[in-house]
């Protein structure tokens, strides 16, 4: 009898990533030869359903943003596996390349010069859509998104929002079937990223059942859409539940807390608390 | 044919950047005037019968170091080309973004390779308009297949060192120093501006060995000369040669240094 449990759309078995040393001056050219001794991630395990929402949550440099990387096939893992829709991501990443739709948070990769409409008509047709395909899905992405206007001006005439805009229309572009996404609303304003949020919610988790791994600082924001959150603490998963399991195995009461708690900063949180008390005025 | 329309995309994205820059067309073009004015009254002044017995074809001095200029020119671009794509993606962030869609990495490097390999070649008919037009620079004889037969397989044998280049610079993140050597050396040692017979012994047998010389050669025996093929075959298989070694070689160094980049977490270094 054939199982039909599906796969899951993400997995990472123990997945580990060290990185050279840096180095400066002659010494650069041997850097690409070193030995990798620098942890970035050191065995992390967990799965992510079709249609589900993961959050990564952690401190800066915790090791978020490396995880997401390794699944875009940017990344080759140091020890351990990462499997998007069943494709090992080192051993067949154009496979994987098929199934995603990545946002980089800290760099937009558009050519200034060209139009927003031309940049995703690019992206778009090297991801195999059709150039008719491209246009009718830009045209329905930049309504929803507001694009409207900025779709034909040069990229680099548009503000930081409207470009973060525009480079979460291209992970969506194609349709993808697991979306990684590195600190999705980090310029966009209150507005728009209550709007990107509802949009995530309803069309992409809901309606399109793609499986979304994001990163973000923004604890509402996790709160609102994850349907689980990893916690990575020093490139280690510290725990991985839904919200209300994090409240509840660390007996807090908000997502802050348990966030403290679980990555050890517990002191430092009641000496900020302490701080905020006596600082605050009156 | 789905490759062939990505190599498409990626002319089209260039031709369109392109356009937003109006005045460069206008500059290469006012450039290629002055450059051929200076070659013909550079050539008035050297030029001298003696010098026309020692040039391997008709048309002087001028149509020799037209030639010459222009086709190092080419060549040079098949050299630079993929270090400039290599370079402007990795700085403008669209290097990771290309490199997560569907598109290969022969037709990434391949389709950014079009464009400039294209508007080059407009400008060497730019070039040799001028000379035409205001210099007599003889094209009657020229075997054209032959110009874009020698063109091709040159093209092909360069860009292998080319995409070399650009994995030295995508694992160490600065300039080829070897590939300013070998421009340097190929100028000297290639029969650019002077035949290479006129140079001592030792550079004339480093010039046998560089694929510059026979290239340079067979694009003057075809566009000056009218050589025909069969005249031109020795050449153009040793360029082929030289890209079938070159070519797949560059392209697996290319691949190890991806991975390498990969691994090592450099790729979007500067």
């Amino acid at each position: 009898m054939q199982d039909a449990t599906p796969l899951p759309a993400i997995v990472l078995k123990d997945l580990q990533k060290y990185y050279p040393p840096p180095r400066t001056g002659i010494r650069a050219y041997l850097q690409p030869f070193e030995r990798a001794t620098r942890p970035a991630l050191q065995g992390v395990t967990f799965e992510v359903q079709e249609g589900e929402a993961v959050a990564l949550l952690g401190a800066n440099g915790a090791g978020k943003s490396t995880i997401l990387r390794i699944l875009a096939t940017l990344l080759i893992p140091t020890r351990g596996q990462a499997f998007v829709a069943g494709h090992d991501t080192a051993k067949d990443p154009r496979a994987v390349r098929r199934k995603l739709g990545y946002h980089a948070g800290s760099d937009q990769g558009f050519y200034p010069r060209l139009t927003g409409r031309q940049n995703l008509l690019f992206f778009g047709q090297l991801n195999h859509l059709t150039r008719a395909q491209a246009q009718n899905r830009i045209a329905e992405l930049g309504e929803q998104f507001h694009l409207t206007d900025a779709l034909d001006q040069q990229v680099r005439t548009l503000s930081s929002g409207t470009t973060q805009r525009l480079s979460l229309a291209r992970a969506l572009l194609h349709k993808p079937t697991v979306l990684l996404l590195d600190e999705p609303t980090r310029s966009l304003d209150a507005i728009a990223a209550a709007e990107f949020r509802r949009f995530l919610a309803k069309e992409v988790l809901r309606g399109a059942r793609t499986c979304l791994l994001f990163a973000s600082h923004a604890l509402s924001e996790i709160e609102q859409l994850a349907h689980r959150v990893a916690v990575i603490h020093q490139g280690q998963l510290a725990a991985f539940d839904t919200v209300s399991g994090l409240l509840a195995r660390t007996k807090t009461a908000n997502l802050e807390q348990a966030f403290f708690q679980l990555t050890g900063s517990v002191n430092l949180f009641e000496r900020f608390e302490h701080l905020d008390h006596k600082d605050r005025p009156q | 044919m789905k490759n062939w329309r990505e190599l498409w995309l990626y002319f089209w994205r260039d031709l369109m950047i392109a356009k937003t820059y109006r005045i460069p067309f206008v500059m290469d073009a006012m450039q290629a005037l002055f450059g051929a004015t200076m070659f013909f009254y550079a050539a008035r002044f050297v030029d001298s019968p003696q010098l026309r017995s020692e040039l391997p074809q008709p048309g002087g001095y001028f149509a020799f170091a037209l030639v010459g200029w222009v086709f190092f020119d080419y060549l040079g671009v098949a050299m630079d080309t993929f270090d400039q794509s290599l370079v402007e993606a990795r700085d403008s962030g669209t290097l990771e973004h290309l490199l997560v869609t569907q598109t290969s990495l022969p037709l990434m490097l391949a389709g950014s390779a079009i464009y400039p390999f294209l508007i080059t070649t407009l400008r060497i008919a730019i070039y040799l308009v001028w000379g035409a037009l205001l210099f007599h620079f003889p094209l009657g004889a020229a075997n054209w297949i032959g110009v874009i037969v020698v063109l091709a397989a040159s093209l092909l044998s360069f860009s292998g060192l080319g995409i070399l280049s650009a994995s030295y610079l995508l694992l160490f993140k600065r300039g080829n120093p070897a590939k300013w050597l070998l421009i340097g050396l190929w100028g000297i040692a290639g029969g650019m501006l002077f035949p290479v017979t006129i140079l001592p012994d030792w550079l004339q047998l480093i010039a046998k060995l560089n694929p510059m010389t026979h290239a340079l050669n067979a694009m003057r025996a075809a566009l000056l000369g009218g050589a025909g093929l069969a005249q031109l075959l020795p050449a153009i298989e040793l360029l082929l040669l030289f890209a079938m070694v070159l070519l797949p070689l560059s392209m697996l160094v290319f691949y190890w240094t991806l991975e390498r980049t990969k691994a090592t977490g450099t790729l979007s270094h500067r």
